[in-house]
């Protein structure tokens, strides 16, 4: 039996103001109230009605469509995982005004990184009229509608146990990949959450491995995929049904598919030298590390790469840690060298490309904390304003030296942390001072730079030292599998085919393992033609 | 009855508010507000009431709306269904509009009777997987208890005025207000249990399934009890079939038996 809920508390209201002339309304405004609900009302159960209160926007055809299958067959739980830059914001906003409009929800919560919440907030009142509001630290959770928080501060007491209690109409999560372990905090946070409307947003849905995305959909909707154990056992590689499944919970648009113009990518490698001292000290490293049986030296040795600083420090720590005092080792000749060495070879190229290109804005990469601020250093030198940008940076914060990058200053030196949560569609040189070996990460780098809004072809410099591991990467992994070359969607499926677990440790183990220059090489060429093999098979399927 | 030209709504609107209303351009207005509306719509409360302390009048700010395609003049508002100063005015008259009591115009100098109808206005959600509305105008005449629908469309052709006309008088209601409401709902739940339910039934199956795959996902998790209580009952309300029916407005009209029967007709 349907159960009928009646407007009955309306007899009250009726009887109280039928005998008050002043509450009583004329026929022009009793009419008017009745056209008004006429012309509202959503007359069918599929349509959306959304975009006829949205006339100042245009909407891409992807994002429509995106927006009535999380409605219409999704019942409103999805992981909208677009490829960098299609608007995955534009497309959850439209599907909350949908939800609003319809009245089925009211209270919303929105979880963004600390970089996004300002913009979150802005996108969905200006272009959604929707009445967003940040989270301060004296937020209010049980009387705040809308509201856009980060999730540190959401996983915080006392504010965790204050979401908690509420019951959400809808909640939305960007950035959500970081939810890919369900034992962390975090997931087992949203887990908890009292939520009916669900959405997940990321663009690398698969970071490493396949269980990532068993986590997000599990949050969605739990069971989906079976239990973890059971999945774990059942999905080893391939299997088509699996992929029918999560087609079916996820949405996942590709550039090419869009049909959009996009601004192109050019990528160029820029080859730099050591010095001879570089290369001697580059070497020494190894040894030093074989001598004190230290396990790998693969991480000093990525450091020295990117600069002495970033090297120094970590080995010096380690030498500590481990109470190394006499000092006649290896390694302390190692950071002696280190200290007398006065530049760094891919430092000074850097400043030479920068100088060259006519004052345009440059985004540089790094992996390391200490480059970073070597970098800035020595563009202060040579003349060159820059600002520094990491993951940490309070909100305020971010968006003042994204303001400073775009007023006054002509680089901004960012650590990987970085790379997601920024828009910088004004600046179109991207360095890749170090290559991160996770390639998915550098979809979210360029992502920031090459996305919608931007008008002029985006110009991609790696920087890689010859004879160095950096090398054998660029040469072996990157350049061969075109993986700048927007290539890198389809990664994740091809991961997932290969079921590796990890890419950026595998490459690490190859490197580890090897025990000669010739075995890493045949190893990750190996690697490669793998990913090339299905990579062709893939285009062939045109998923 | 829905809204085709919203130019001609907001004048009328306004107009009948008590505006000044002026039309330098096409698809322009601009209005002088009153107090009321200018209190209802400007978002000012600290000025109304500073004025208030004062015992100063206060000056009533002007809108001026622009209502075609688009624009771009950051001096005039650009009204179209969604933006946020129509969902205002709208609210404003949602709020304002919900009961009445008219009475039909009649120029005649022939004494008239005057039958008490209550008109109820309905909007029906049917909330399923998906939700869609349906708006219902019902008439209830008071003493035989006769129902007619689509009533709003019917008395479209009747003037009415807030005041009884000379020479017309009202006839008393035999069935209350109260238990007219009660008819009205009854007569909507018998009318909705004739409709094709199938959406329901969808909605119904489509929650099964999802409660299967929860506990099948939860059944080795023995910790997680509140979990999955949790989830399921978010479930519940996402799929669970419904149907409120929920009352725009509603009013007591008295009308002329002339009339009803012309309408008719």
């Amino acid at each position: 039996m349907l159960p009928i809920v009646k407007d009955i508390d309306f007899l009250t209201d009726f009887t109280e103001t039928i005998d008050n002339p002043s509450q009583l309304a004329t026929w022009e405004m009793f009419q008017q109230s009745y056209q008004i609900a006429e012309t509202f009302k959503v007359d069918s159960f599929h349509t959306l009605v959304s975009m006829n209160f949205l006339p100042h926007m245009k909407f891409l055809p992807h994002q429509v469509q995106c927006a009535e299958k999380v409605i219409q067959d999704m019942s409103g739980r999805a992981l909208l995982a677009d490829e960098v830059g299609l608007g995955k914001t534009i497309e959850a906003g439209l599907i909350l005004k949908e939800y609003l409009i319809r009245g089925v929800v009211k209270k919303v919560l929105i979880l963004a990184p600390a970089s996004l919440v300002n913009q979150w907030a802005l996108e969905l009142n200006q272009k959604f009229y929707i009445p967003a509001v940040t989270a301060g630290k004296r937020v209010n959770w049980e009387h705040s509608n809308i509201i856009i928080a980060t999730m540190d501060l959401a996983k915080r007491e006392p504010h965790r146990s204050a979401i908690l209690n509420q019951v959400y109409d809808m909640v939305i999560i960007d950035e959500a990949h970081k939810l890919k372990n369900h034992k962390t905090k975090n997931y087992q946070f949203v887990q908890a959450l009292q939520k009916k409307y669900f959405l997940l947003l990321t663009a690398t849905p698969v970071q490493n491995k396949l269980t990532d995305i068993f986590n997000l959909i599990s949050l969605l909707k739990p069971g989906y995929l079976g239990t973890y154990e059971n999945f774990n056992k059942k999905h080893q590689s391939t299997d088509p049904y699996l992929k029918q499944l999560i087609q079916q919970v996820m949405i996942r648009n590709r550039r090419e598919e869009t049909g959009v113009q996009w601004t192109d990518r050019h990528v160029s490698t820029i080859w730099v030298d050591f010095t001879e001292e570089e290369l001697n000290t580059y070497q020494k490293i190894d040894d030093g590390c074989r001598d004190l049986q230290v396990v790998s030296s693969i991480t000093y040795k990525r450091e020295f790469c990117s600069s002495r600083e970033a090297c120094y420090l970590s080995l010096k720590k380690w030498m500590e840690m481990k109470e190394l005092n006499n000092h006649e080792t290896t390694l302390h000749h190692v950071l002696k060298n280190i200290e007398q060495l006065p530049h760094h070879a891919k430092a000074l190229k850097l400043v030479e490309l920068i100088k060259n290109q006519n004052n345009e804005k440059f985004i540089v990469f790094t992996e390391y904390r200490a480059t970073q601020i070597y970098l800035q250093w020595l563009l202060q030198q040579e003349g060159i304003k820059s600002v520094i940008f990491r993951g940490g940076f309070k909100k305020g914060k971010r968006d003042w030296m994204r303001q400073l990058f775009h007023d006054h200053a002509q680089a901004m030196i960012a650590t990987e942390a970085a790379g997601e949560g920024i828009n910088l569609q004004f600046c179109h040189n991207l360095v890749n001072y170090d290559l991160p070996w996770n390639p998915m990460r550098l979809e979210q780098r360029i992502g920031r730079i090459h996305r919608f809004g931007q008008e002029h072809d985006v110009k991609i410099f790696n920087f890689a030292i010859r004879n160095t591991m950096e090398e054998h990467v660029m040469n072996l992994l990157y350049n061969k599998i075109n993986l700048f070359e927007n290539v890198i969607g389809q990664l994740d499926q091809i991961l997932s085919k290969l079921d590796m677990k990890n890419l950026e440790s595998e490459i690490s183990q190859i490197f580890s393992e090897s025990k000669t220059i010739g075995e890493t090489k045949i190893k990750l060429d190996n690697l490669t033609s793998v990913i090339n093999s299905l990579a062709e098979e893939q285009v062939g399927e045109s998923v | 009855m829905r809204i085709d030209n919203l130019y001609f709504f907001l004048d009328q609107f306004f107009t009948d508010n008590g505006c000044h209303v002026t039309k330098p351009e096409e698809n322009e207005l601009v209005v002088q507000l009153t107090r009321e509306l200018d209190i209802a719509l400007m978002n000012r409360p600290f000025y109304w009431h500073y004025m208030d302390k004062i015992g100063q009048q206060g000056m009533p700010m002007s809108l001026h709306l622009h209502t075609g395609e688009s624009h771009n003049d950051p001096k005039k508002e650009w009204i179209h269904y969604g933006s946020p100063r129509l969902q205002q005015i709208f609210h404003y008259i949602q709020t304002h509009a919900k009961t009445t009591v008219l009475y039909e115009e009649i120029q005649t100098e022939q004494k008239t009777a005057l039958y008490p109808w209550l008109i109820v206005n309905l909007k029906i959600d049917y909330i399923g997987k998906q939700k869609k509305e349906e708006v219902n105008s019902l008439g209830l005449h008071l003493i035989n208890g006769t129902i007619l629908n689509q009533m709003m469309e019917i008395l479209q052709k009747i003037d009415f005025k807030e005041k009884v006309s000379d020479y017309s008088y009202t006839i008393t209601p035999i069935i209350t207000p109260s238990s007219g409401f009660h008819r009205i709902f009854r007569y909507s739940e018998q009318e909705l249990l004739k409709k094709d339910h199938t959406w329901a039934i969808q909605s119904k199956e489509a929650l099964e399934e999802e409660l299967n795959l929860l506990r099948h996902f939860f059944q080795d998790q023995d910790a997680d009890e509140d979990l999955f209580h949790n989830e399921a009952v978010r479930l519940k309300e996402r799929f669970e079939p419904r149907i409120n029916i929920n009352i725009i407005n509603a009013g007591i009209f008295y009308i002329s038996e002339k009339s009803i029967n012309q309408l008719l007709s």
